[in-house]
């Protein structure tokens, strides 16, 4: 409880920030997005979540050169923004959709790091077949996306709870981020990005430390393969039985249906 | 950075020029097949002059552009306008790592253009490359999926299910038909499997010829080409997921398919028929190096003759594609499923295994990696005889009458 007298006394600097400032309005427009109130409640929640990104965005701090700190804060907004945009849609295709560009900008800033492998890997993986399986489901499903039970899970305690955690992350990193205010801007990536096998140093890694665990990741999904098949052809197996018998159709004598006169 | 604007505005100008013309070429060759004459009037504009009807991409784009973009009522507009952004914003980011070429070098005619020789190809020594198309060519599916959802109607959306289903199913063997190739040149990067290719003097698809017809089929199935055109089944589904689309949109969408093509041709071109390298002509390394007698003096000679050997090689396969077109019937869609699982599928990962095989064999006993003469025969015999094992073991079924009462568990299956 020592850490309670020391937010008193730095109160008036806790005021006056506003990376404060644009967490609490942050909060309360995700707040406003996802209660499901009215259209004026959600476009002031939208307004004020674009306040509040400005005012994080003037707690940011350069560091190395302007272009390539632009493409990172361009990566960073279409990623968070994307992920908002996926926890307030309220057509569940909006959401997927919406995470989907999510995870783009996280290819993107994984790419911007010389992560090649890894941000293709994330949009091939996620947004090329998970995301896409979600869509299937979602479209097929032909859901309003207004549907009163869909609002349920958002109960009173969840949302703020929620909100409050994350708004306490985001303080966190943040004001971690002080840090590098004061250390040295990093030049270079590191070696294995700007290495010219790539994908040869990483396929070499993964297969001579972590063979086992690849082994049985790939052990797993065939499992998990073999057992939707199971589950597939028991169905099958009992349909005949509960289905009712058909009437059967004339055939001719070769078998085949034919019209008889 | 000016030398990398300069080679994406080459290559979208290129792209969008070649689309546009090889939609005349398509309606000609069509017309060709089929006894008729085909578009032979649009000239030069504001004259009689014509010239085997080479301003028709002009007309067409001009009557698209002008047309009355209508957005019907029942449409969800947001996905709407999005969907053909994506499907050509993905089909045009494929090309980045698509080489066009080889090398220019550095100096040309004592004019001294860069630092070093320049690679065509916009983003040179992505190491990730393959799966980097295989990235956008997942994305493309999403243009489809909204198209036919936004365009809230029946028919476009019976035909995005199928589309997106199809082109899910057919990204497997397209990436064990590659497999073997990435195996057996060791990289990911388009420049590094020609380089490959070239300097043994063996073409993939000499090599691994099972490999090849795989790649060649699923190739056709992702860009949606007859005999694999089920999105746009026209007497199933009117147009498929853009029935509800029309002027500019509708040209989008258009556009984006026949840039799949040409990046499907792009492809079976590198991977598999040695890209820019051809015996005797363009020399075997992948530097510029004034191979030849003739071109000592005169590298540039031989980096724009890579660039008319490559081009040539495209050109010859989308004819092809073409004249597959234009003559063979369409799929069923338990067909192009069936066609899919039970014979595609077996068949690359045969030809995976047998790289593999051949491969290791071949590093153990000659300690060299790469294709090689003394493997040919042997792929040849995998090829032949993977190829009967499987019209044995899953032979395609034409003649879908039904023969006896079949119970509705085996209908459903079919469906």
């Amino acid at each position: 409880m020592t850490c309670v007298p020391l937010l008193l006394g730095q109160m008036d600097q806790l005021v006056r920030s506003p990376l404060c400032w644009g967490i609490v309005l942050g909060a309360t427009s995700l707040w406003l997005l996802l209660s499901g109130g009215s259209e004026t409640l959600r476009g002031i929640g939208k307004l004020l979540g674009a306040i509040s990104l400005l005012m994080l965005t003037a707690t940011l701090m350069i560091v190395g050169d302007w272009s390539s700190q632009l493409v990172f804060w361009v990566l960073a907004l279409i990623t968070t923004g994307g992920a908002a945009a996926a926890i307030t849609a309220r057509s569940p295709v909006y959401t997927a959709i919406w995470f989907a560009v999510s995870l783009l900008g996280t290819a993107g800033l994984f790419l911007f790091q010389g992560a090649q492998f890894l941000g293709v890997a994330t949009v091939v993986v996620y947004a090329g077949a998970i995301v896409v399986t979600f869509l299937f489901v979602l479209m097929l499903a032909q859901p309003e996306g207004h549907a009163p039970y869909d609002r349920i899970s958002w109960s009173t305690f969840a949302v703020p709870t929620a909100l409050v955690g994350a708004a306490a992350v985001i303080a966190l990193v943040l004001t971690s981020l002080d840090g590098l205010r004061s250390s040295e801007p990093l030049t270079s990536p590191p070696q294995i990005a700007t290495s010219q096998q790539h994908m040869a140093e990483l396929g070499g890694h993964l297969f001579a430390y972590h063979l086992v665990s690849i082994e049985v990741i790939g052990t797993l999904l065939m499992v998990a393969l073999v057992g939707a098949i199971a589950i597939v052809l028991h169905g099958r197996k009992s349909r005949p039985e509960t289905a009712p018998d058909h009437p059967s159709r004339p055939t001719t004598d070769a078998g085949l249906p034919g019209g008889t006169p | 950075m000016i030398e990398a604007l300069v080679k994406i505005a080459i290559l979208l100008g290129g792209l969008m020029t070649a689309a546009a013309y090889f939609v005349l070429l398509e309606r000609r060759m069509a017309a060709w097949i089929q006894d008729r004459v085909g578009p032979n009037r649009v000239g030069i504009p504001l004259t009689k002059i014509r010239v085997l009807g080479l301003g028709q991409p002009l007309a067409d784009g001009v009557k698209f552009i002008t047309k009355e973009e209508y957005t019907p009522a029942h449409v969800d507009k947001r996905l709407y306008v999005l969907a053909p952004i994506v499907i050509l914003v993905a089909a045009l980011a494929t090309f980045a790592v698509i080489p066009f070429g080889s090398m220019i070098p550095a100096t040309v005619f004592g004019y001294r253009l860069a630092e070093k020789p320049i690679e065509l190809v916009v983003a040179p020594g992505a190491n990730v490359g393959m799966i980097y198309v295989f990235a956008l060519s997942s994305i493309a599916v999403y243009g489809v999926i909204l198209g036919g959802w936004a365009s809230n109607n029946k028919y476009s959306f019976l035909g995005a299910l199928r589309s997106s289903a199809q082109l899910i199913a057919y990204e497997l063997p397209l990436g064990l038909g590659l497999l073997g190739v990435v195996l057996a040149s060791g990289s990911m990067d388009l420049g590094v499997i020609i380089g490959s290719q070239a300097s043994s003097g063996i073409w993939f698809a000499i090599a691994q010829p099972l490999g090849f017809c795989v790649f060649v089929v699923a190739a056709f199935a992702e860009a949606a080409r007859l005999p694999f055109d089920l999105p746009e089944c026209e007497q199933e589904l009117v147009g498929g997921y853009h029935t509800e689309y029309s002027g500019i949109k509708l040209l989008l969408f258009l556009v984006a398919e026949f840039l799949h093509m040409i990046a499907a041709s792009f492809l079976i071109v590198i991977l598999f028929l040695g890209g820019w390298h051809f015996w005797g002509l363009t020399g075997g390394s992948a530097e510029i190096d004034g191979w030849g007698l003739a071109w000592s003096g005169a590298p540039w000679l031989q980096g724009l003759l890579r660039i008319v050997v490559l081009m040539t090689k495209i050109t010859l396969v989308i004819v092809g594609f073409m004249i597959i077109r234009w003559s063979w019937p369409r799929f069923r869609f338990d067909q192009l499923m069936a066609l899919a699982w039970k014979v595609m599928l077996p068949l690359g990962l045969i030809n995976f295994v047998a790289v593999a095989m051949m491969q290791q064999l071949q590093a153990v006993f000659t300690g060299a990696m790469g294709p090689s003469w003394l493997m040919v025969p042997i792929a040849w015999g995998v090829a032949v005889a993977a190829w009967l094992g499987i019209t044995w073991a899953a032979p395609m079924i034409a003649d879908n009458r039904p023969r006896r009462e079949l119970d509705p568990w085996e209908i459903d299956s079919q469906i």
